[in-house]
C-alpha cells in the first residue's frame, strides 16, 4: 500500500511541485518539520521540506537533482503511488510576534519553507518579508509558487541578474539590516549561503534560525548520520533540528559532512540517467 | 511398551554451516539448521526433565516449554509434519516468533546453560531444535492450520490495544494479546516492520524472507500494522489513549551512543545503526541496484565488543573491507554471542583487546584516515557487572582505517517521552515502569530497551509477553468495574 500523488506540476528548469495523499501527516504537521519519502521498493529514504499540509495532502518542492528526484519526475505520475511517507519530524519552530521577520532562500527546499514559515508567522501579527533568490530567470518558479501571497514585501533575486534584483538574498538583507527593520531571519538553502547568513547577522546579534540540511537515514534519531556540532555538542539535525540557531553551527564541518556520498550520488545518478537516454525518455 | 532406557549421548548433532570461502563475499545465512533426521537425533539426546524442575524452562525468559516441544517432536518419528505440528503448538504458547529466536537468541546463556545435559557433556541445541521446528512447519504449511486453532479457543473481541514499535518486545505483546481475543494495532515509525530485527541484524544470521514470514503470521492472527507512524510526531500518546483501551510502547533503544572525542564529525565514521539500517533495511550492499549507498574504504575499524559490533564488522567484511574490532577490555568482557564471536574470527575479523579511541585523525579531504588509542590494563578489581576494571596506561597506539563502525551502545529514543508529558523516564532516558510493566500513564505499558537500556530479543520478548499478560487484567478489570 503506498501514498497516492495527487498533483504534480514544473515549477522551473530544474525543480517541481509535487503533492501527495498523506493524512496521516497532514493532520499533524508544524511549521518547521519535515517528512521522509521513499519512491518505490529499491529507493533510498530522503528528507523533504514541506510546501503546505492540507486536507490530508502534503505539498512538496524537489529538485530534479539526485536519483530519487529524478525518478518522481519521470516515472511516476498524478495517480501513482509512492511506497512511504514519514513525519512530521523534526520540532517545529515557535511561531509567534517578533515584529519584522525576514525569510530568506536559494534553493528548493527553502523555497517551500519560505512560504510555510511566512503563512504561519503572517497569521499571528508578524510583518513578513521574503528574499527569494535563484541562479537565472529559467530556475525562478511561476508566480503562485512565490512567497509572495503571504509576504509584506517580496523580493526576488537573480544570481545572474536575468529577472528581478540582480544579486543574492545576503545582498538585499545586508541593505534591510542597515535600514533597521529586521527582528529576525529564518532561512534555508545552500549550506554555504548559511554560513555567510551567520555571518552577516552575528555582528548585528539579529535571531537567525535556518534549517540544517544533512545527510539523514531513517531522520527520527537512530541513526546519527546527520550529526552537527552545535555550540560545541553533538547535535542530530532530525530530531534537535531541522531548524537550528545559525550562529551555533558549525558550518565547516556541516558543508563537509553534507557532501559524504557524493561519488556514490553521482554513480547513482549517472546510471539512471543513462537508463534513461536508452529508453529514449530523455 | 515402556522404551528401553536411552543411552546418553555426550556430543551434540552438529548444523552444517556455509564454508567461510563461499559466505563471506555474499550475505546468505551462515548456519544451514537441521533436517529432521538430524533434528530427531539430537532430540533423542534430550532426558526429558519434568517442566516443573526443567532449569532450561527456568532459563528461557519467556519460559517456553522446552521438554514438551523437544517430547512432541520425537513422538512421531514417522511422521515430520505431525511431530513439528505438536512442538510447533507447544512453543506458540509461549512464543510467537520461534524462527526468530531459534536464530538470535544467546542461548549459551539462557535455556541451554542450566541444561542437565550439560554438566555430562554438550547441553542439548536447544536453539537450534526450536529453528528447526519453526522452518520446517513454514516450509511445509503446517502454520495455517495451528493459527486457526489459536484464534478459535479465545472467545472474541476483547478490547483494543495499541502497540508502539514493531520490534521484538511489540511483536510479542501483539500476538499474545491477539491469541487472547484483542484487536491490536501495531504502529511503525519506519516503513517496513521488525524494528531491529530488520534494520539492525544482517540477512546471514536472519534472513528478511524468514522475517517477513513470521510477521506475516502476526497478520493472519488479526494484528493491524501501520507503518510510517510516529507516535509522539504523527500522533499523540493522548490520542491513543482515547482510541484504545491500553497502549503498549515497545520503541527500544534506537539512540546510538557517540564517543566524545575529536574527528567525530570525520567523513566515514558510521555509527552502527547508520551502517547496519543502510544495509539491512535499504540494501545499500546491492547499490546502485538499490538507491541507498553505502561508502566503505580498505580498513575499517569497529569499536565495540558486543552483538552488533559483530553484525558490523562482518557486514563491512562482506563488502570488501579487512575489519579489525577494536575493545577496550579483554576477550572474556566481549558482550557478543559466542557463536557470532567464533563466525567473526572464522571469516577474518581481527581483534584488538584493551584499547580505548582517544582520537579519530583525518585526511586532507575530512575522510578518516586512523583512529589513536589508549593502551588500558586490566587491574583485579572487578565492577558491579562482574568485569574486570581497566586503566589507562598513557601508552599510545594508532591505527590506519579509511573506515570506523561506532557499536559502543544505544539509549532509548526520546521522542515519544518528550512529546507526553506525565509519562516519567529515568535519567538514562528509559522508561519507569511499576512490576505491572505499566508507565506513570495508567493504561500505558511498556517493555523492552524503552525500559531495560540495552538487553536482548529475548528479554524484550519475555516483557511483552508479560505486558501482554498485565494489559489483559488491566483492561478486564476496567470493564469490570465499569
Amino acid at each position: 500500500m503506498g501514498y497516492k500523488i495527487t498533483k504534480k506540476e514544473n515549477l522551473s528548469a530544474i525543480d517541481f511541485f509535487m503533492e501527495v495523499e498523506a493524512p496521516h501527516i497532514a493532520r499533524s504537521w508544524k511549521v518547521g518539520q519535515f517528512v521522509v519519502l521513499i519512491p518505490d521498493e529499491k529507493g533510498e529514504r530522503v528528507p523533504m521540506s514541506v510546501y503546505y499540509a492540507d486536507d490530508g495532502r502534503i505539498g512538496m518542492f524537489l529538485r530534479r537533482h539526485g536519483i530519487t528526484t529524478f525518478k518522481l519526475w519521470y516515472e511516476f505520475d498524478v495517480g501513482d503511488e509512492i511506497l512511504s511517507i514519514t513525519g512530521p519530524l523534526g520540532k517545529p519552530i515557535d511561531v509567534k510576534y517578533y515584529g519584522n521577520v525576514v525569510f530568506v532562500s536559494d534553493a528548493v527546499c527553502a523555497q517551500a519553507e519560505s512560504y510555510a514559515t511566512l503563512k504561519a508567522m503572517k497569521e499571528v501579527g508578524n510583518y513578513t518579508i521574503a528574499i527569494q533568490t535563484f541562479e537565472n530567470a529559467a530556475n525562478v518558479y511561476p508566480e503562485k509558487y512565490l512567497a509572495k501571497p503571504v509576504a509584506d514585501e517580496h523580493y526576488l533575486t537573480t544570481e545572474d541578474g536575468s529577472v528581478g534584483i540582480k544579486g543574492h538574498y545576503l545582498d538585499v538583507l545586508k541593505e534591510l539590516i542597515e535600514k533597521d527593520k529586521v527582528d529576525i531571519v529564518f532561512g534555508g538553502g545552500k549550506l554555504g549561503s548559511l554560513k555567510k547568513l551567520a555571518e552577516l547577522t552575528r555582528p548585528y546579534g539579529i535571531p537567525t534560525i535556518v534549517t540544517v540540511r544533512q545527510i539523514m537515514v531513517d531522520g527520527t534519531g537512530m541513526c546519527g548520520s546527520c550529526r552537527v556540532l552545535y555550540d560545541g555538542e553533538i547535535k542530530f539535525a532530525c530530531r534537535d533540528g531541522p531548524m537550528m540557531d545559525a550562529h551555533k553551527i558549525d558550518w565547516d564541518d556541516a558543508i563537509k559532512r553534507n557532501a559524504r556520498f557524493a561519488e556514490q550520488e553521482k554513480i547513482a545518478r549517472e546510471r539512471y540517467l543513462a537508463k534513461l537516454r536508452e529508453k529514449g525518455v530523455i | 511398551m515402556a522404551r528401553a532406557k536411552p543411552k546418553l549421548i555426550k556430543e551434540r548433532v552438529p548444523t552444517p554451516e556455509v564454508p567461510v570461502e563461499e559466505r563471506v563475499r555474499s550475505f546468505v545465512e551462515v548456519n544451514l539448521g537441521y533436517d529432521f533426521a538430524s533434528a530427531l537425533k539430537e532430540a533423542e539426546r534430550c532426558i526429558q526433565c519434568p517442566p516443573e524442575y526443567a532449569p532450561c524452562i527456568k532459563g528461557c525468559p519467556v519460559h517456553i516449554n522446552i521438554p514438551g516441544f523437544i517430547r512432541a517432536l520425537r513422538e512421531n518419528p514417522d511422521n515430520p509434519d505431525e511431530a513439528v505440528k505438536n512442538a510447533l503448538r507447544v512453543i506458540w504458547n509461549d512464543n510467537t516468533l520461534p524462527a526468530v529466536t531459534g536464530r538470535v537468541c544467546p542461548q549459551e546463556e539462557q535455556c541451554e546453560a542450566p541444561c542437565v545435559m550439560g554438566k555430562v557433556g554438550e547441553p542439548i541445541n536447544i536453539g537450534k531444535l526450536e529453528r528447526f521446528v519453526a522452518d520446517y512447519a513454514r516450509k511445509h504449511g503446517i502454520e495455517e492450520a495451528l493459527l486457526r486453532e489459536f484464534m478459535g479457543g479465545n472467545g472474541g473481541m476483547k478490547g483494543k490495544v495499541a502497540v508502539v514499535g514493531s520490534g521484538p518486545a511489540g511483536l510479542t505483546c501483539a500476538g499474545e494479546l491477539a491469541k487472547m481475543g484483542y484487536k491490536v494495532t501495531i504502529f511503525e515509525a519506519l516503513h517496513k516492520p521488525g524494528g531491529v530485527l530488520i534494520y539492525g541484524i544482517p540477512e546471514f544470521r536472519l534472513p528478511k524472507e524468514i522475517l517477513e514470514k513470521e510477521i506475516a503470521k502476526l497478520r493472519e492472527l488479526g494484528v493491524e500494522i501501520k507503518l510510517d507512524y510516529i507516535v509522539g510526531k504523527t500522533v499523540t500518546l493522548e490520542e491513543l489513549l482515547e482510541e484504545y483501551d491500553a497502549v503498549f510502547i515497545g520503541t527500544g533503544a534506537g539512540t546510538p551512543k557517540l564517543l566524545n572525542i575529536p574527528g567525530i564529525l570525520l567523513d566515514r565514521i558510521y555509527t552502527a545503526n547508520e551502517f547496519l539500517t543502510r544495509i539491512n533495511l535499504m540494501k545499500a550492499y546491492l547499490f546502485p541496484e538499490y538507491d541507498e549507498p553505502i561508502a566503505i574504504g580498505k580498513k575499517t575499524i569497529v569499536i565495540g565488543a558486543g552483538n552488533t559490533a559483530m553484525d558490523a564488522a562482518r557486514s563491512a567484511l562482506r563488502l570488501g573491507t579487512e575489519v579489525t574490532i577494536a575493545y577496550r577490555r579483554g576477550r572474556e568482557d566481549m558482550t557478543a554471542r559466542i557463536e557470532e564471536i567464533q563466525h567473526a574470527e572464522e571469516e577474518g575479523v581481527k581483534f584488538e583487546f584493551f584499547v580505548n579511541p582517544v582520537e579519530f585523525i583525518g585526511d586532507e579531504n575530512g575522510k578518516v584516515k586512523a583512529v589513536k588509542f589508549e593502551k588500558m590494563r586490566p587491574l583485579d578489581e572487578r565492577d558491579s557487572r562482574g568485569k574486570r576494571k581497566i586503566v589507562g596506561t598513557g601508552e599510545y597506539i594508532t591505527l590506519e582505517a579509511d573506515t570506523v563502525i561506532i557499536a559502543i551502545g544505544l539509549e532509548p529514543n526520546r521522542i515519544i517521552s518528550e512529546e507526553a508529558t506525565g509519562l516519567k523516564t529515568n535519567s538514562d532516558g528509559t522508561l519507569v515502569v511499576d512490576e505491572n510493566l505499566m508507565t506513570s500513564i495508567p493504561g500505558v505499558f511498556a517493555g523492552g530497551d524503552a525500559i531495560r537500556g540495552e538487553a536482548t530479543v529475548i528479554l524484550a520478548m519475555g516483557d511483552g509477553k508479560k505486558a501482554a499478560k498485565a494489559i489483559h487484567n488491566y483492561i478486564q478489570a476496567k470493564k469490570a468495574n465499569a
